[in-house]
């Protein structure tokens, strides 16, 4: 036994005598290369950030010159060490033919995040601006400030929505007014304000206003044009401003949503009448159950005309 | 006429689209009185109307006009202009609206 830990210090010690400051060499070099490279990478990084605004390209030049920096210190260390560099230079390069022909192999059947950094997405019920993404999670900035970072498998199991391919959007405003108002003025008058704004598109379509419906108590109008997608946000608050103004004018009144109650009993009972709401019938000395729904959203965000 | 035609007739006669809102306003430098607008002339204007008067109405009462004579630097005369420098009509009443009127 004890021989046997003698014969393992004594080649240690051969190992270390022999190549103990080439050891140490390729440590050195290791060490101070990557501290050297974090500096390098980090000026690099300012530097690009002046030169351009695109973020995308910023960070895959940023990519490339680490790989090869790192490439370059690694190689350097194992030479130190007393590798053939002709055989690490072989390693190298059929190991990157390896991974260029495994990847471009399977491309097609990787799952890739529909987005690129600098996109303005909404995932699940997050909108905001791709600010870097990773082999785990993409890091998202919303438009309220936060940084979220969003697991890559939750994003790929979501529904995505990207704004980048489709640079205009369609605004959509639903207006519920009060049976017997001049439907036709409203329209008149939706549409003016929409044609009258700048940032409102002629194409893919004009701006046009439909009568949508007939319920809850109210004859729902529903305006429509496109806007650039930069614009949507203001350019919806705008316009519904200028519409609720330009109806308050015309004594156009909103409807609020109503619903008809009817209460019924195994005896019959005597009904007073109309008792606050005309579309709420109560028996005699209750009070009028509250039916009207105040709440009331003139903005939705579904799809549907 | 086909409806391009009729397109392009309403489009020429009917509710105009401004291209960009500026605000215009009149100050006291001196004795005399000088226009001035805000985004300024060699500036892009200003895209929305209500941002427009917003600005407008902001400037009027950050020095709302006292008695007697403007005085030197006081904002007079405020209101909305569209890229051909005519004046728009204020969204709210669907007239024309000065801020800070003052007989210059």
């Amino acid at each position: 036994m004890q021989s046997e830990l003698a014969a393992k210090a004594e080649r240690l010690g051969f190992v270390m005598r022999e190549y103990g400051a080439d050891m140490v060499q390729a440590m050195i070099i290791l060490v101070v290369g990557l501290l050297l490279l974090q500096f390098i990478m980090r000026k690099l990084k300012v530097f690009i950030d002046k030169k351009t605004k695109d973020s995308a390209r910023a960070n895959t030049i940023l990519y490339i010159v680490y790989i090869l920096l790192l490439v370059v210190i690694i190689t350097s260390a194992l030479i130190t060490l007393g590798f053939d560099s002709r055989n690490i230079f072989r390693l190298i390069i059929l190991g990157a033919l390896a991974l260029i022909a495994i990847l471009l192999a399977l491309r097609p059947y990787l799952p890739t995040l529909p987005f690129k950094v600098g996109n303005t997405v909404k995932v699940g019920s997050l909108l905001g601006v791709i600010e870097a993404t990773t082999m785990v999670h993409t890091r998202m900035k919303t438009f309220d400030g936060k940084t979220v970072f969003i697991p890559n498998s939750k994003i790929l199991n979501d529904f995505v929505i990207n704004y980048h391919f489709t640079p205009t959007r369609r605004l959509k405003i639903d207006i519920p007014i009060r049976y017997m108002k001049d439907i036709l003025r409203t329209k008149q008058l939706m549409e003016a304000i929409m044609i009258e704004d700048p940032r409102t598109l002629l194409k893919p379509a004009r701006p046009v206003v439909y009568t949508l419906n007939l319920v809850d108590g109210c004859v729902k109008m529903g305006a429509r044009c496109w806007v650039e997608n930069k614009k949507f946000w203001i350019t919806q608050c705008d316009i519904l401003e200028k519409i609720l103004m330009a109806l308050d004018r015309e004594n156009i009144v909103l409807a609020e949503r109503r619903k008809a109650i009817r209460l019924f009993h195994e005896t019959p009972l005597q009904l007073s009448g109309d008792v606050g709401n005309p579309d709420i019938e109560t028996p005699a000395g209750q009070a009028a159950p509250a039916a009207a729904d105040p709440s009331f959203s003139a903005i939705s965000d579904d799809d549907e005309i | 006429m086909k409806i391009a035609e009729a397109l392009k007739f309403i489009d020429d006669n009917w509710v105009q689209k401004p291209k960009g809102f500026r605000v215009c306003m009149q100050r006291r430098q001196g004795s005399e009185w000088v226009t001035d607008y805000s985004p300024g002339e060699k500036a892009a204007p200003l895209d929305s109307d209500v941002t427009t008067w917003r600005l407008a109405w902001k400037l009027a009462v950050s020095k709302p006009l006292r008695e007697g004579e403007p005085r030197e630097d006081d904002l007079v005369n405020i209101y909305v202009v569209d890229q051909d420098n005519n004046q728009v009509d204020y969204y709210a009443t669907g007239e024309k609206e000065i801020f800070n009127v003052c007989t210059v």
